[in-house]
């Protein structure tokens, strides 16, 4: 289990990762969206803006209405964040669940594989 | 009636699933249905074979992934049940002969060509989003989408040789014949069709979810059944003689003796059932309209051959190996574990498609077979070079399928002959899984293709619904 700002502080180093990232610049652009990450098993729920191919910084609860609800368990979204899993393998055995439209969860499927990859 | 054998409301030609579901629709709406098929069995391009060792292998199509709801349906309706293929443990990635574990769908020992794979898929399926799976050719940008390859639009798209590498393995598994073959239009509406690109690619959420516990080729034999003497085996078509009042199709029949004689059935309708290339094969009087020949000749069947080496157990399961493999070069570019649910027997398939399907020609079986075992040898260890068997099928030298897994079309034909696909050319309708608005290409396809056909063929009969009955 990772409490909340184990969560943040893993963030913290993924957004520095991501927003200095030229391919997952060029894969954001134009999408801007809000993002909110539920933690199945603390409850916590956290919530990420995309906007202008920056990922601003993590907010602590439910902020706006979300584009794109991504679930997982807390120990996973650290384990994400600070780079330590593969999320596309999580994704596609269903315990990372993202809901939105397909055309945006295509995109974060992608992007999340991309930051992870490009570390 | 003077030199006709039999009559009927319906002809269907070609038992895969595509024609049986058809015929299956059609005679629930209460018309005579006769089906024509050319090979002694149905299924067409799915082809389950008990092997002389006694292992179930799907020498043709053989997944089922999730939204392909019609398969599902018949399967559950003839009580076939479904499992996982086996995913658990590594993939391995052979590149520049080297050989790299990894799990998930894109290989990650060049993180940043994999990150660049997995960018270019990205744009690709955000692409497809827009093409309409069943008509393609209504893209605002048809015209300029049509008129490049997928191999032209990736060498600008992707920023490495690995992404280019991938994208290429991908396209022979899926297609059959490598990207600068293929119409960047056509893959995109097929790609839409299935979800995406890289649905089309994934085993776990994708098109090679689930394999049929006995083989996929058991619903199309039910469907048979059902059918009963309306199913016609060993009598490939070979004439339509066409007109406002209907067709006259002549087959080549085998009888009892196995002596062929011509077999011709005057039907109001003639559902073909078939690849465009194979009823190109076909005499049509008076011959067809010049873009449906035009189609049947513009739309090559990808090459491929599936082997399958079986063992006494799926040894690479121990050493934490999947089975999967994805390669830059060689035969195989692609394999997977597919052994039984069970596992008693271990069971590896690959795909030798594209150019060196058809340049392993030369090689003959025993060359094929010598390379394909080597390169799995390379990749799972020495017991792999000694399989209990070895299979191959050979599509492309399946005169009544032609290749496979599907047609391939280049730039240019669908924005020409697609809109031809589906129109019906007098008492002619036309099915089969390159006809499908979604999942063309696959049995969910061919099977909603058979239900469009019946549709239409009911309809323009006035005959009743041609809702799904009873068998």
């Amino acid at each position: 289990m990772a409490t909340a700002d184990e969560i943040a502080e893993a963030y913290a180093d993924w957004q520095v990762r991501c927003n200095g990232n030229a391919r997952l610049a060029r894969m954001l652009r134009g999408w801007d969206r809000t993002v909110h990450l539920m933690a199945t098993d603390t409850g916590d729920g956290f919530t990420i803006a995309v906007s202008g191919s920056v990922l601003a910084d993590l907010r602590h609860g439910l902020v706006d209405r979300p584009d794109l609800v991504v679930s997982a368990t807390s120990e996973d979204f650290a384990d994400l964040f600070w780079g330590d899993l593969n999320p596309s393998e999580k994704y596609v055995s269903g315990e990372i669940v993202l809901a939105g439209s397909s055309e945006d969860v295509m995109r974060l499927d992608a992007m999340s594989m991309v930051a992870f990859l490009d570390q | 009636m003077t030199g006709v054998e039999q009559t009927a409301d319906v002809v269907v030609a070609g038992a895969g699933y595509a024609g049986l579901r058809a015929a299956r629709d059609l005679a629930a709406a209460g018309l005579d249905v006769v089906v024509l098929e050319a090979r002694d069995r149905v299924g067409g391009r799915v082809f389950t074979e008990v092997t002389g060792s006694g292992a179930v292998v799907d020498q043709g199509g053989q997944w089922i992934g999730p939204t392909q709801d019609r398969l599902q349906a018949l399967a559950d309706e003839c009580g076939v049940t479904r499992f996982p293929t086996w995913v658990e443990g590594s993939n391995l990635e052979v590149r520049s002969g080297g050989l790299h574990p990894f799990t998930g769908l894109v290989p990650t020992s060049d993180p940043d060509g994999s990150a660049d794979t997995v960018a270019t898929l990205l744009d690709l399926d955000l692409l497809a989003q827009e093409v309409s799976p069943s008509s393609p050719w209504d893209h605002p940008d048809a015209g300029f989408l049509d008129s490049i390859t997928l191999a032209e639009w990736v060498a600008t798209a992707a920023d490495t040789d690995v992404a280019r590498s991938l994208v290429a393995t991908a396209t022979l598994a899926v297609f059959g014949c490598g990207p600068d073959e293929l119409s960047l239009l056509y893959v995109l509406g097929y790609a839409h069709g299935g979800g995406s690109m890289s649905s089309l690619i994934r085993t776990s959420g994708g098109a090679q979810e689930r394999r049929f516990t006995g083989g996929a080729q058991q619903m199309a034999v039910w469907l048979a059944e059902g059918l009963g003497d309306r199913v016609v085996l060993d009598a490939p078509v070979v004439g339509v003689a066409h007109g406002p009042s209907g067709v006259t199709v002549t087959a080549d029949r085998a009888g009892a003796d196995g002596v062929r004689a011509p077999w011709r059935v005057d039907a109001r309708r003639l559902v073909v059932a078939m690849p465009p290339a194979v009823h190109g094969r076909i005499a049509f009087d008076p011959p067809l309209p010049g873009a449906r020949d035009q189609l049947a000749q513009r739309a090559p069947m990808g090459s491929v051959t599936k082997v399958h080496a079986v063992y006494d157990r799926p040894f690479w399961r121990d050493a934490g190996l999947s089975g999967q493999i994805v390669a830059d070069t060689g035969l195989l570019r692609a394999t997977f574990d597919d052994s039984p649910e069970d596992g008693s027997h271990g069971v590896l398939m690959g795909f030798i498609a594209g150019p060196a399907d058809r340049l392993s020609e030369s090689a003959g079986p025993d060359g094929r077979r010598g390379a394909c075992l080597e390169e799995l040898a390379r990749a799972f260890g020495p017991e792999a070079a000694g399989p209990v068997e070895f299979t191959e099928q050979r599509w492309s030298a399946e005169p009544f399928t032609r290749g496979g897994p599907v047609a391939c079309l280049g730039p240019g034909v669908l924005t020409g002959c697609g809109p031809s696909l589906r129109r019906p050319v007098g008492p002619i309708h036309w099915a089969g899984t390159e006809t499908a608005s979604a999942w063309s290409g696959y049995i969910e396809g061919a099977l909603e293709s058979g239900e469009r056909v019946a549709t239409e063929v009911a309809a323009a009969l006035g005959a009743g619904a041609a809702a799904p009955g009873g068998r």
